[in-house]
């Protein structure tokens, strides 16, 4: 049983980037807690935070700087003092520029080792396909509310695009970016949930019980599996939701989910696991009918 | 599985001290670091300026994990090591400086232990500054505060689902976040779990009352922005937290922007995180908290309150 178009329309609010979502949770506004009736007091600002975080690579390259310009004062203010150029600790001098050397080439290797951990930003791939809200009608409310929660966190929070659920061998939600049909052009492909079953990715994953992370779908045979994700997809998370179904969740970046991604998807499946099994018998029915 | 969120004595996640250039490396996230590249030459360090130079400045980049150490201390943290480089070198400049010196001491002398005092002082910010940095994860670890303790209680005449609910976001709150102690309100709703900081002459009956109490007097219930205390919020006046906290987040919840138009009240109620870590919630631990949030919505999620 194919999962038919939504009855009545879903909405829910509009996909926030995690970008715009960062001002409003640093600051807090005086007015509108004010207005809001809290009566304690409001964080500060973060100043030296928001600098470091704006200038990322300036201040990865500044203990370099610093380090350096400090050991050449260094050496600068011994050849002026007209004080031999020799390593020597025998005076308290010489023991002075010895520590102060010792602290500049501290402040350039902190600054090496800064930029040599710097994280490598892999840019984003806009998914190739159609818009897609497909959800398996009769379902109750609950768990339509539910599913459509999961749906509104992975996007907003990750780098998910494409959300695909099968359960009981049948496919209770397709949604966001999906591969466009080639035959009806403007429909998005149709989730075979019993082929995809058959498939050697699915069978692995019930198999271990556990997440599978494809971080770089591109390398893995496998991907002729996921015909509905966008040909272009870019990660994919394979979550199984108990042993009855599975959760196919596309990315839109290379290595796009973190480790604390995958941990909450994880945990978040379990729940949904939970809600998906106290609806069985009723999921029976809605497929069926 | 419900019996795991239900169980009141959960472990709480404590992250293990690491070595951060390692493993920030390790990790599969989307930030990979640069390693095990050929050192080609030694030039001129520069910076990364735009996408459209990448792949020209990836030919040029060096090796630099040669530069990485260990002292194979376990348990230590290499990344606060240009601290303590900074504390003693600089006491050592200040002794050198009093004790040091037989003679009169020259200006080029103290040209040098104040360019090397300003060092010591750089070396000792620098661990505070490299927390903020792209890809940095918190190095504290975080502690079970004494005088504090474990509850775990909800309201009363909760049905089975409502409970079940309280308790997983609960679970799941302690268990991916740096928190040791969780607060969530929803309308009439609250469910507190983790180590709280309760008084003993508070009987287990009425505690729940006095969660509610606090949370009138200090208005939260009509919070509509959401409140990072990243350091040490003011104790005095959040009586309830836990002796400790050194973070608090409180993140309100708002009723869906479809709502109908016949509910007037906009604010559910509210989500209350606290750690014994500074900074412990990042902008990826903020997100991931607003939507367990948002889970707990009228309208658009399960209309259980």
């Amino acid at each position: 049983m194919e999962a038919g178009s939504i009855l009545r329309p879903i909405s829910w609010p509009p996909k926030r980037p995690l970008r715009r979502l960062l001002p409003s949770f640093v600051r807090a506004s005086s007015d509108d807690l004010q207005s809001g009736g809290y009566r304690g007091l409001k964080p500060k600002r973060d100043w030296i935070s928001e600098w470091v975080s704006n200038n990322d690579d300036t201040v990865r390259s500044l203990p370099i700087y610093v380090g350096g310009i400090s050991l050449l004062a260094v050496l600068f203010n011994r050849s002026v003092s007209g004080i031999a150029p020799v390593a020597d600790a025998s005076s308290s001098q010489s023991r002075a520029d010895l520590l102060t050397l010792g602290l500049a080439v501290t402040n350039v290797l902190t600054g090496l080792v800064w930029l040599s951990i710097r994280p490598k930003s892999i840019s984003v791939v806009i998914p190739q396909g159609v818009e897609c809200q497909r959800i398996c009608p009769d379902l109750p409310d609950t768990l339509i509310s539910e599913l459509l929660w999961f749906w509104e966190t992975l996007s907003v929070v990750t780098c998910c695009r494409s959300l695909v659920i099968v359960y009981q061998s049948s496919c209770l939600l397709q949604i966001g970016v999906a591969a466009e049909c080639s035959t009806n052009g403007g429909d998005a492909v149709i989730v075979d949930a019993k082929k995809l079953m058959q498939g050697s990715l699915y069978q692995g994953v019930m198999k271990s019980g556990a997440q599978s992370y494809l971080a770089n779908l591109s390398l893995y045979p496998g991907r002729s599996e996921l015909p509905f994700l966008p040909s272009n997809t870019q990660a994919v998370i394979l979550q199984p939701l108990g042993d009855k179904g599975i959760a196919i969740i596309g990315g839109d970046t290379v290595r796009g989910f973190t480790n604390a991604d995958q941990a909450w998807i994880t945990l978040i499946a379990e729940k949904l696991d939970a809600t998906l099994s106290k609806f069985a018998n009723n999921l029976k029915l809605a497929v069926q009918g | 599985m419900r019996s795991l969120y239900l169980n009141p004595f959960i472990q709480l996640r404590l992250p293990l001290q690491f070595r951060a250039f390692r493993d920030s490396c390790s990790s599969s996230h989307s930030y990979i670091c640069k390693c095990n590249r050929r050192i080609r030459k030694f030039g001129s360090i520069s910076a990364r300026l735009n996408n459209s130079e990448e792949t020209k400045q990836q030919q040029q980049q060096l090796n630099l994990s040669v530069l990485r150490f260990t002292l194979g201390i376990p348990g230590f943290d290499e990344s606060i090591l240009p601290r303590w480089i900074g504390y003693g070198f600089g006491s050592l400049l200040l002794l050198n400086h009093f004790v040091g010196s037989n003679s009169t001491i020259t200006p080029a002398q103290l040209s040098s232990e104040a360019l090397g005092l300003s060092l010591a002082a750089f070396s000792i910010a620098l661990p505070y500054l490299g927390k903020f940095l792209k890809g940095m994860t918190p190095m504290d670890q975080s502690t079970l505060p004494d005088g504090n303790v474990q509850i775990f209680v909800m309201s009363e005449n909760l049905s089975d689902t409502q409970k079940e609910d309280l308790a997983w976001g609960t679970y799941i709150l302690l268990r991916n976040t740096n928190t040791i102690s969780v607060l969530i309100s929803i309308q009439d709703a609250l469910c507190v779990r983790g180590y709280w900081n309760t008084p003993e002459d508070v009987s287990k009956a009425s505690i729940i009352d006095w969660f509610k109490r606090q949370i009138d007097q200090l208005g939260l219930s009509d919070l509509k922005d959401t409140l990072y205390f990243p350091q040490s919020p003011d104790s005095g006046l959040w009586v309830m937290l836990p002796k400790g906290t050194r973070s608090l987040l409180v993140q309100p919840v708002l009723r869906a922007p479809n709502s109908s138009a016949n509910e007037t009240k906009e604010i559910e109620g509210l989500v209350m995180l606290a750690s014994s870590m500074s900074y412990a919630y990042s902008n990826k631990d903020r997100a991931w908290i607003a939507a367990v949030a948002n889970k707990f919505r009228g309208e658009n999620t399960c209309t259980y309150f």
